[in-house]
């Protein structure tokens, strides 16, 4: 009885758990609609490692759009190019200041949206104005930004009660241009927290289809860039690959069918030895270019980390080399004293730093300390605070987040040595949010100053003011300097190539290096590896390739990455 | 009565017997000596090894050597530090996870399945909304408060999430077995029901609760392997379940290093597949049947 | 018996009262801020929006009323089947992410669980009364049931997925393929789905078959068993009594793994990366999305209960003599 029972099952079981997989298998199409082998291998560019969940939004408004959404769909007025720190003209053909407080723009002739209709100066002015609306996330141009006032088609004229030309170049490039005809016909709140689904785009793809783990996007065939730039994407269509482990990526890449993967794959650069159709930015450390600053937060609320000094012993302890070397074994670099990325490098102040910086050494550290009158007076190896009391730290990071746990350990081990009583921690991620967020904590790690066009979005990281019960974006390390805020809003409202431009950097950079607010130690890198098997051509520091940053992260379209797209080239 | 007599007299005569088949079974000799050498590499181990094993002492990523039994990780950590290390929590949390899910489903198992009723509804109830509980998340919940995840704390936190299935099953054994005319016998002559469960019930359920605390002493450990495998494991401690988790995380197979990957895998496999092996035997020194055949 | 039956539908409505409580109070007790975490993702990093954008998600998700009002409003929801709105997957609904999924989990694991436990039990009935089988096979399902299982289904992956290439190691279906009703894609559905099936059916295979062949032998050789055959009756007949009190526990089993399908999936669906409930679960935890935890952890409760009460009815059909017991005839 049980053996006929047996049988039949294993007969019956595939056939219907196929079925079932293709009932509830299916993503947002009609699949009668649908040809077998949808996308072409040779004319499909393959993507993982964007940090996208499962395709669900395409509003610009709402958190948590789709990756590729912001540069391949909706696109905007400038592009950012990190490597000359400049904004190039994109949607807009011109702009500039026509006064002390106005700002001319003029588009793009001849610009249509996906369904047709042209893209006009009237959509620059609903898109500036939606952010009147307080949920939206560049409300905060409006309170210093007066009007914005339609010259004719093609012109935008904007009014500004005070001038931030730091912060309107920020809008310029991050904020995409959405379309008003159709905006404008729906309700507030659909605008709001609306799904938009089958978005009208401008840019040079358009939504193919998703699925719990995948994102397609197909070329549109009037991008206007062809006509106005003569730039034209390759690849027919775009797949994201939403992968849930490092693990998978290194494997869908290494076998080519993935071509472009921005997960942090340690050992790539081994890899690379081994499989020569893989390659990175740089053919040799640090491999990637540089996208964040990780920094030690010390929370200046708690003794003996509100004095500068013991600050200053910390981060002349902490060995950042050590970590380059063992824990990224090369595929990132040490953070400049000053914590400002090296597309930045024109800023920094080599005066400042010859004359502040601190240089790593544990008998440096030790001088630090005891001529701030740390000592360690009952032999146990560690310093007590100045009026005795023993100092015991805790330096919290993610569980889970494997290679930060391995600096941690090495950065303890590195203040352990020098006298300062620090032990690593690893808690919840959710549970370091709420560390963060609420102040209570002693040391943890951050690295949410990243690229931008400006080194005021970094200064505003370290200095911003006032402190509240919860910082939920800024100045974590709560420490409170009015003079370096105020130069930080200066720097804000000051044009690049002001001279008064340079001076405030170099001042901000002397206070950072001084009071230590948070302490730079590594730059994470834009993790990048690429297959060439199929395309190739790819982003990298050789002379005839481009000089982009060959990530698909959400935000880096626009930061020039869609060049990527324009110069890759079929494998063979 | 006499049915009753018979079967006592023959489970304490048996008990020298048992020790002679037992140490003359091949299955139980074999199995409970691997899940002793390891238990002894675990305890013993630590003390003439580096007491941090995390400590990156070696050169990098290095082939299993004279210096290195096991070979190094990508930072250079002996493997085999951190895999002596990690036996001795993952034996940890298999006794202390196993030993308190055993005493909680015994003692619910038999309440709910003898008793019936509404005791029996009431148990039933609270095994139902242990069992659907998700203990995953509870298990979040819970180490995120802790100030440290331990390994001790995972044990306790697996022990409490993993009874219901025994005391459903022995629940069900007891319903057919109180219904057994023995059962009625020690009934009619007046005995308590402690009593009754401890000398008529339990000894007919010996090889199933003996299978029980063998699959709950794997299972405890499999169970921590699998919380350590997506990041739950004790946050400043080495298991062999986070050596594994490690790994993965650093790409070890693909970058070559299978001696990090591999050993805590194959270890965990040795002890839990030892200890069923052991139950095997075991089985056949209990069950004379067994041995005839 | 209709009796029992509604004593039991009332156990098991109290117990859905106070898993559901449970399932609204863990993802609140929860360390992190959802909607933080949401904008943070997004890099909205002007104080001044961030503040109002807070508040604005705040109230769509209803974070900004008292608990005990969020608890009822819960409740509410839940009876007109809105499990709510999706913090990760904003701005879709929690059912439809889910929909989305479920259909993967179940085409894997009602499969798995169900083979491995027809022929796991099997084969443990088999292995109880043969002695070459039982020396030979069940070692190796031992071994397979020893397993780690992510250890195990990894090197699966590596060994069939990267050396020698015979299956995909990432995805429910060819990232070239979009859905359709074709035989390229039913096959290319199957391919993927085998390898993640097989790690789950070989794990799973070996517990049944050890849990089987100890019940058998222990019935075998109980006092009917005993009684029967001292009666002269068939050996055939005997090892049938034996094998239907033996499947009694392994139904119970079976109620739980079903009950537990979504859960178990997990690591299997990270291994291979298959789209699914599991991955989502493990998603919706770390991006503190309460609404989408809320809702899987729902259907886990509700699985469970549903195979539960199943179990409970087979029970009776089964096995007569527990009717005595469940009815409190005796005590």
């Amino acid at each position: 009885m049980t053996k006929r029972r047996t049988l039949i099952a294993l007969i019956a079981l595939p056939a219907l758990a196929a079925s079932a997989c293709t009932g509830g298998g299916g993503g947002s199409e009609n699949p009668s609609e649908l040809s077998m082998n949808e996308f072409p291998r040779n004319e499909t560019l393959y993507i993982t490692g964007t940090g996208g969940g499962p395709p669900a939004d395409w509003n610009t408004i709402t958190p948590g759009e789709v990756t590729g959404l912001n540069g391949l769909g909706y696109e905007t007025l400038f592009l950012f190019d990190p490597e000359t720190t400049e904004l190039d003209p994109w949607l807009a053909e011109t702009g500039e200041w026509t006064g002390d407080l106005t700002y001319q723009l003029t588009l793009r002739d001849g610009i249509t949206w996906s369904d047709g209709e042209q893209l006009t100066a009237d959509d620059v002015k609903y898109t500036a104005e939606l952010g009147q609306i307080e949920a939206v996330p560049y409300h905060n141009i409006w309170e210093w930004l007066e009007s914005v006032e339609v010259v004719d088609d093609l012109t935008v004229e904007f009014t500004f009660a005070e001038a931030r030309h730091q912060e309107w170049n920020n809008f310029l490039w991050a904020e995409q241009i959405v379309p008003e005809h159709v905006l404008s016909q729906l309700p507030e709140e659909e605008i709001l927290t609306g799904a938009n689904e089958d978005p009208v785009v401008s840019g040079p793809y358009t939504v193919h289809s998703y699925d719990q783990d995948r994102l397609a996007w197909v070329k549109r065939d009037d991008w206007w860039a062809t006509d106005h730039l003569d730039l034209e994407v390759q690849p027919t269509f775009v797949v994201e690959v939403i992968t849930t482990s490092n693990e998978v990526a290194l494997n869908l890449v290494a076998q080519g069918e993935v071509d472009l993967s921005n997960n942090f794959l340690p050992g790539i650069q081994d890899l690379m030895a081994s499989n020569p159709d893989l390659s990175t930015y740089h053919d040799e450390a640090p491999y990637m270019q540089q996208a964040n600053t990780a920094m030690l937060i010390p929370n200046t609320t708690v003794e003996p980390l509100d004095d500068p000094e013991f600050r200053k012993a910390m981060a002349s302890a902490v060995d950042g080399q050590k970590i380059v070397d063992s824990v990224y074994s090369g595929i990132v670099a040490t953070a400049n004293p000053t914590g400002l990325l090296p597309l930045w490098d024109d800023y920094i102040d080599q005066s400042v730093i010859d004359e502040h910086g601190i240089s790593y050494g544990a008998s440096e550290a030790a001088s630090i300390l005891s001529a701030a009158g740390y000592e360690d007076g009952d032999g146990d190896g560690f310093v007590e605070n100045t009026d005795g009391e023993a100092v015991e730290l805790t330096l919290n990071v993610p569980t889970g987040w494997t290679d930060w746990e391995e600096a941690a350990r090495s950065m303890a081990a590195d203040l352990q040595a020098a006298g300062i009583n620090v032990t690593e921690e690893f808690i919840d991620a959710g549970a370091v949010d709420d560390a963060r967020t609420s102040g209570d904590f002693e040391i943890i790690m951050n690295n949410w100053s990243g690229i931008s066009h400006t080194p005021w979005t970094h200064y505003r990281y370290l200095f911003q003011l006032p402190v509240l019960d919860d910082q939920s974006t800024a100045n974590f390390s709560r420490w409170e300097n009015e003079e370096a805020w105020s130069l930080t809003e200066e720097l804000a409202a000051t044009a690049s190539d002001d001279p008064r431009y340079q001076e405030i950097l170099s001042d901000l950079q002397r206070i950072s290096l001084e009071e230590m607010p948070a302490i730079p130690v590594w730059y994470n890198g834009a993790w990048s590896q690429v297959n060439n098997a199929v395309w190739t051509n790819w982003p990298s520091e050789a002379d005839d390739t481009p000089n982009v940053i060959p990530t698909a992260w959400n935000g880096y379209w626009n930061m020039s990455s869609i060049y990527m797209l324009t110069e890759l080239e079929p494998a063979g | 009565m006499s049915a009753d007599l018979v079967l006592q007299t023959e489970i304490v005569g048996k008990r020298n017997e048992h020790l002679y088949f037992a140490l003359r079974n091949r299955k139980v000799v074999i199995g409970s000596s691997i899940v002793l050498a390891l238990l002894l590499l675990g305890v013993v181990g630590p003390f003439f090894l580096s007491s941090t094993p995390n400590e990156y002492v070696g050169p990098k990523s290095a082939a299993p050597s004279g210096d290195y039994w096991f070979g190094t990780t990508y930072f250079g950590q002996d493997v085999f530090a951190q895999f002596v290390h990690g036996l001795r929590s993952s034996y940890l949390v298999g006794a202390l996870g196993g030993a308190i899910a055993f005493v909680i489903g015994l003692s619910v198992g038999f309440t709910a399945g003898y008793r019936g009723g509404l005791v029996d509804e009431f148990l039933n109830m609270i095994t139902n909304v242990v069992l659907v509980l998700p203990a995953l998340a509870v298990l979040i919940v819970i180490s995120s408060y802790l100030e440290v995840r331990g390994v001790v704390s995972q044990a306790v936190i697996i022990g409490l999430f993993s009874w219901p299935w025994v005391a459903k099953a022995v629940r069900s054994q007891t319903f057919t077995l109180r219904n057994r005319d023995y059962v009625d016998l020690a009934r009619l002559t007046g005995k308590r029901a402690p009593q009754i469960i401890v000398r008529e019930v339990m000894p007919n359920m010996a090889s199933y609760l003996l299978m029980a605390i063998i699959l709950l002493f794997g299972g405890a450990i499999l169970f921590a392997a699998m919380l350590d495998f997506i990041g739950l494991g004790p946050t400043n401690a080495v298991s062999l379940g986070t050596m594994m988790q490690q790994s993965m995380a650093w790409s070890a197979l693909h970058l070559g290093l299978w001696w990090w990957f591999v050993p805590p895998g194959l270890a965990i496999t040795a002890i839990v597949g030892s200890l069923y092996i052991t139950n095997v035997g075991l089985d056949e020194v209990f069950n004379p049947k067994l041995r005839e055949m | 018996m209709g009796r029992y039956f509604r004593r039991k539908l009332l156990i098991y409505g109290v117990t859905f009262v106070i898993a559901v409580s449970i399932n609204f109070a863990v993802p609140r007790l929860m360390p992190g801020d959802p909607v933080a975490r949401m904008l943070s993702r997004n890099k909205v990093a002007n104080p001044e929006s961030s503040e109002a954008m807070r508040a604005y998600f705040d109230n769509v998700f209803g974070f900004d009323v008292p608990l005990w009002q969020q608890y009822l409003n819960y409740w509410a929801a839940l009876f007109k089947g809105d499990l709510g709105v999706s913090v990760y997957a904003f701005p879709a609904s929690v059912s439809s992410v889910i929909a989305g999924a479920l259909p993967y989990t179940l085409a894997l694991l009602l499969p798995a669980i169900l083979l491995s436990w027809i022929v796991g039990n099997s084969l443990g009935a088999m292995a109880a009364r043969n002695k070459w089988l039982d020396n030979g096979v069940l070692p190796v399902g031992y071994v397979f049931t020893a397993v780690p299982y992510m250890w195990l289904a990894i090197l699966l992956a590596w060994v069939a997925g990267v050396i020698l290439g015979w299956f995909p190691v990432a995805g429910g279906y060819s990232f070239a393929l979009t859905p359709t009703f074709s035989w390229v894609f039913i096959v290319d559905l199957v391919h993927h789905w085998f390898l993640p099936f097989l790690s789950l059916f070989i794990v799973a295979l070996g517990g049944w078959a050890i849990g089987m062949r100890n019940l058998v032998i222990y019935e075998l050789e109980s006092d009917y068993a005993n009684y029967l055959q001292a009666l002269g009756a068939p050996r055939r007949l005997v090892r049938r009594y034996a094998f239907r009190n033996a499947m009694l526990p392994q139904i119970t089993g079976l109620a739980v793994a079903l009950g537990m399908v979504v859960g178990g999936a997990l690591v299997t669906e990270v291994v291979f990366a298959y789209p699914g409930l599991g991955s989502l679960l493990l998603s919706a935890i770390n991006n503190q999305d309460f609404f989408l935890l809320q809702g899987i952890l729902l259907f886990i409760v509700i699985g469970v209960l549903v195979f539960n009460f199943l179990a409970d009815v087979v029970y009776v059909l089964v096995d007569p003599r527990t009717r005595l017991g469940l009815e409190g005839g005796q005590s």
